[in-house]
């Protein structure tokens, strides 16, 4: 009892501490210097996540054992590579996670926290067990609803999936919750109200104006997927406008630059989001973007690049077998892309595992094989537009011409997220 | 409370429940929707509920939202949600159901949709078109019998909120602005929604750190202000006494049968439904609470992290039934006595804490005789609003103050560390978080909180100077 009372207290101090972290101003970041007539200069909002990691990791030198102190650090390095993508704070978070676990084990805060990660890494199984060992823990708590669902969602059970959303939103209705019925609803292909839905999300609001501006660039993925450029262009502006460098947001707006036919500032914003975080998936639109507009040289060493950073990734623990075993299939080897995406199925059996092994068995010359993964990849219904290409084109390959022609998405739907499939359709 | 609980509860929130944000990163393209543990714009922060001298026939509520708004917090400041209910709830039978609702509903106007910006400088009115982004609200009367909707009225509808006061270049003169927002209702009422001044103060650093007081034992001033400097966004409300009154006539005196009221704040938004349909449709049952508050620091002191959202999620008439047993055996209690091995703090049988807080105090605050034990803020309208109010309220011989409602000024940070340590039993001890007022004064006239802090030169925290001891029994000073 005595040593809890403890806890709780010293508890209450890292907390004090943390919000505080994250909510005075002053300290860490230098007064930015105002240039006239550009109206007010503003600190970059991730100055925010530098100080309150500062404030964190001091809280955590002074109270070493208390196990809060480490939960709130890794939240804190996670929050950070949402804003910047540096994975290897994955491995950070990571072991600050084991150490709390240690101090407190079975605390449904550092297993919520260990089950986000995991998702972060796409190792959806642990990320499953941690959610609900956390659900059980504190049965009381919303929290472990967000990493339950996505852990569901990602493993391919979507009737699950939709049950614990159900529950989770019947609870808390609030950015969280809103932000996964959009997506449930966008994997079923209705995206009127995916749209409906992220707009809830956007009016509650979040945490910080990362939140809030992260679901503004998924608003933009959401109109651009419905054909609406206009808008997705108007969002994605909005995004960037709330927090610049957003790169969620930046890549959403190049989108909208392709769908718009405009690939040479595509190109421009692309290079320059690549320059600090070099995502695979923004690297392979980059060099699929410049091969398109006939910079083959620059097309060709960017899309070099994906192999390498993919092995940072894995090197950060960050599983990416689905989407390199699309990429393999694009742009290097359909063998290698098969064996990719045979793991990726054994390890979530999700329409996106599915997709990818089709368009593998695809581009190995069996067709028909692709053409069977690709419609179990769209059983939902999904309308995602490069779903809908791989299965066109394994369709128009297996000769079935027909079906083909209902599947492929226009060009202009599917330029933003593939300008080399976009010009394969067209042929 | 509140900021106490945006600390820990949220904060808290984060323990049981999952942490400050349990974030996943973007290390590749799954889908990663933001997991967040605070949700300012529905987080009820502080409510208070009194007789003004300027008013002294009606009720006057300032329920708070959206905690910690940095005055320099660009460039998409603060709103309320659009798509979120708010609630002023009044109880007037004691059974801690609503009788009495006001549901405020706002909207946000974007003049020019092309542009992102909150405003371009020089607005000197509330309808200046170098305002671009306002907001409105609609506010509808409800009214329940046993907990039965028997009517629903809106009486306004288009009320400008106040802005956010970006600074001095965008409103080179603010305050007049801002007073267009304070609205007459029918029936000599007056409403005010938008941002002000965060009116609760607290010394975080010393309350969290294991009750670490600067000076003394915090009765002697020294303590920092961590709220100092925060914006909040308000609703000031002032309604005649019958709008709230068990048979709808005046307080005639503080005994009168109609005189305390039970007050509480509380947020709903939208569920949905999952697989679409018609869930985006307003249905009955289609609102879920997200967050209410009723006294200060039951939310944080009393309910244990665990349970906090459940807290959030019912109603006042069950909170005998669910945290019951918390009230009576609170762990603050415990954790001085762990502290400071002196104080002898009573742990457990804390009736003195439920009735000060939970079923009122016969005489004073108690709104029926048998009222069962719920967390609203009791206020008996017929105690006459004072001249000279002590801001340790009725512990300290005010009996105006809290927990007679609450006022502005009202040292609830102190009032509850002694109430927990035992004052209403004897035990009276000297204690206090060494803040005594808020870092800016309030205002005489409605509505009462202080005009926000701006953008521009906003300065955060201030140091209570130091001042003598005050003694352990508030009304001896």
């Amino acid at each position: 009892m005595l040593a809890r009372v403890g806890t709780g207290a010293a508890l209450a101090f890292v907390l004090a501490l943390g919000a505080f972290g994250l909510l005075a101003r002053g300290g860490a970041a230098p007064a930015p210097t105002p240039k006239p007539g550009a109206g007010p200069q503003l600190p970059p909002p991730s100055a925010l996540t530098d100080r309150r990691i500062s404030a964190l990791q001091a809280i955590v030198r002074v109270r070493p054992g208390v196990a809060e102190g480490y939960v709130l650090l890794a939240g804190a390095y996670a929050q950070k590579v949402r804003e910047n993508g540096d994975a290897g704070l994955y491995t950070r978070a990571a072991g600050l996670l084991r150490r709390a676990l240690q101090l407190q084990p079975g605390d449904p805060g550092a297993l919520t926290q260990r089950s986000a990660l995991e998702l972060s890494r796409h190792d959806f199984r642990a990320a499953l067990g941690d959610a609900r060992r956390a659900r059980r823990a504190a049965p009381d708590a919303d929290a472990p609803f967000g990493v339950l669902v996505d852990a569901l969602v990602e493993l391919g059970r979507y009737g699950a999936a939709g049950r614990a959303l159900q529950a989770m939103v019947d609870r808390k209705p609030d950015l969280a919750a809103y932000a996964r019925v959009s997506y449930w609803r966008e994997l079923h292909g209705d995206l009127a109200g995916a749209r409906r839905a992220m707009a809830l999300a956007l009016s509650a609001g979040g945490d910080t104006s990362e939140n809030g501006a992260a679901v503004q660039a998924l608003l933009s993925h959401i109109d651009l997927v419905r054909g609406d450029v206009g808008r997705a262009g108007h969002e994605a502006r909005a995004a960037l406008f709330a927090f610049p460098g957003l790169p969620g947001a930046d890549a959403a707006l190049a989108r909208v630059e392709l769908a718009r036919g405009r690939a040479q500032p595509a190109i421009a914003r692309l290079r320059r989001l690549v320059a600090r975080l070099p995502l695979p998936e923004y690297l392979t639109l980059l060099g699929e973007s410049e091969m398109a507009a006939g910079e083959r040289g620059a097309g060709r060493r960017d899309l070099a690049t994906v192999r390498a950073e993919r092995r940072l990734l894995a090197a950060a623990g960050v599983d990416t077998d689905a989407e390199m075993a699309i990429f393999e299939a694009d742009h290097g080897s359909p063998r290698r892309a098969l064996a990719l995406a045979r793991r990726a199925w054994a390890a979530a059996p999700s329409i996106r595992s599915a997709d990818a092994l089709g368009w593998a068995l695809t581009r190995s010359g069996r067709p028909r094989a692709g053409w069977r993964w690709a419609r179990r990849a769209l059983a939902l219904g999904s309308r995602d537009p490069l779903l809908l290409a791989h299965a066109g084109l394994a369709a128009r390959a297996s000769g079935a011409r027909a079906q083909s022609r209902g599947l492929l998405p226009a060009g202009a739907v599917l330029r933003p997220f593939s300008p080399s499939l976009a010009r394969e359709v067209a042929r | 409370m509140r900021k106490l609980s945006v600390l820990v509860a949220a904060s808290l929130a984060a323990v049981t429940a999952g942490v400050v944000a349990v974030v996943p990163g973007s290390g590749s393209s799954h889908r990663e929707a933001p997991l967040t543990a605070l949700d300012p714009t529905a987080d009820d922060t502080d409510v208070y509920a009194f007789t003004a001298p300027d008013a002294p026939h009606a009720l006057t509520v300032v329920a708070n939202w959206i905690p910690f708004e940095d005055p320099a917090g660009g460039p998409n400041f603060y709103r309320f949600d659009d798509r979120a209910d708010y609630y002023v709830n009044v109880d007037n039978t004691g059974d801690g159901r609503y009788d009495v609702r006001y549901r405020f509903n706002f909207k946000t106007r974007v003049r020019n949709k092309n542009s992102f910006l909150y405003a371009l400088p020089g607005v000197t009115s509330l309808n200046d078109p170098e305002l671009n982004v306002r907001q409105t609200y609609k506010i509808t009367r409800l009214s329940y019998r046993g907990g039965r909707l028997t009517g629903a009225r809106v009486i306004a509808r288009n009320l400008p909120v106040a802005p956010d006061n970006v600074g001095p270049k965008t409103f080179p003169d603010y305050d007049p602005v801002a007073a267009r927002a304070i609205r007459p209702l029918a029936g000599r009422g007056k409403v005010f929604a938008g941002q002000v001044d965060d009116p609760f103060f607290v010394d975080l650093g010393t309350t969290f750190d294991a009750l670490n007081i600067r000076n003394g034992t915090g009765n002697a001033g020294g303590g920092k202000d961590d709220l100092a400097g925060y914006n909040v966004h308000s609703i000031v409300l002032q309604v005649p006494e019958p709008a709230v009154t068990r048979n709808h006539r005046p307080v005639a005196s503080p005994r009168a049968a109609n005189a305390v009221v039970g007050v509480w704040s509380s947020t709903d938004r939208h569920r949905l439904r999952v697989t679409g349909g018609r869930g985006h449709r307003r249905v009955r049952h289609a609102d879920v609470q997200v967050s209410r508050l009723g006294n200060p620091l039951v939310n944080e002191v009393i309910i244990p992290l665990g349970r906090k959202d459940f807290f959030n999620a019912t109603q006042p008439a069950d909170d005998l039934k669910h945290f019951g047993k918390y009230v009576l055996s609170p762990e603050l209690a415990k954790v001085m006595n762990v502290l400071f091995p002196g104080l002898n703090v009573p742990e457990d049988n804390r009736t003195d804490i439920v009735q000060a807080l939970l079923t009122g105090i016969p005489g004073l605050t108690r709104i029926a005789p048998k009222a069962p034990p719920t967390d609203t803020l009791k206020i008996n309208l017929g105690t006459p609003p004072t001249a000279t109010p002590n801001r340790f309220g009725a512990i300290g011989g005010d009996t105006g103050g809290f927990p007679n409602g609450r006022r502005l000024g009202d040292d609830v940070v102190d009032i509850s560390l002694r109430v927990v340590g035992g004052f209403l039993k004897g035990n009276k001890l000297p204690l206090g978080d060494g803040v005594d007022a808020n870092d800016v004064p309030f205002r005489a006239a409605f509505p009462y909180v202080a005009p926000p802090h701006a953008g521009f030169d906003s300065q955060l925290k201030r140091v209570e100077p130091q001042h003598p001891p005050t003694p352990a029994d508030p009304s001896q000073g």
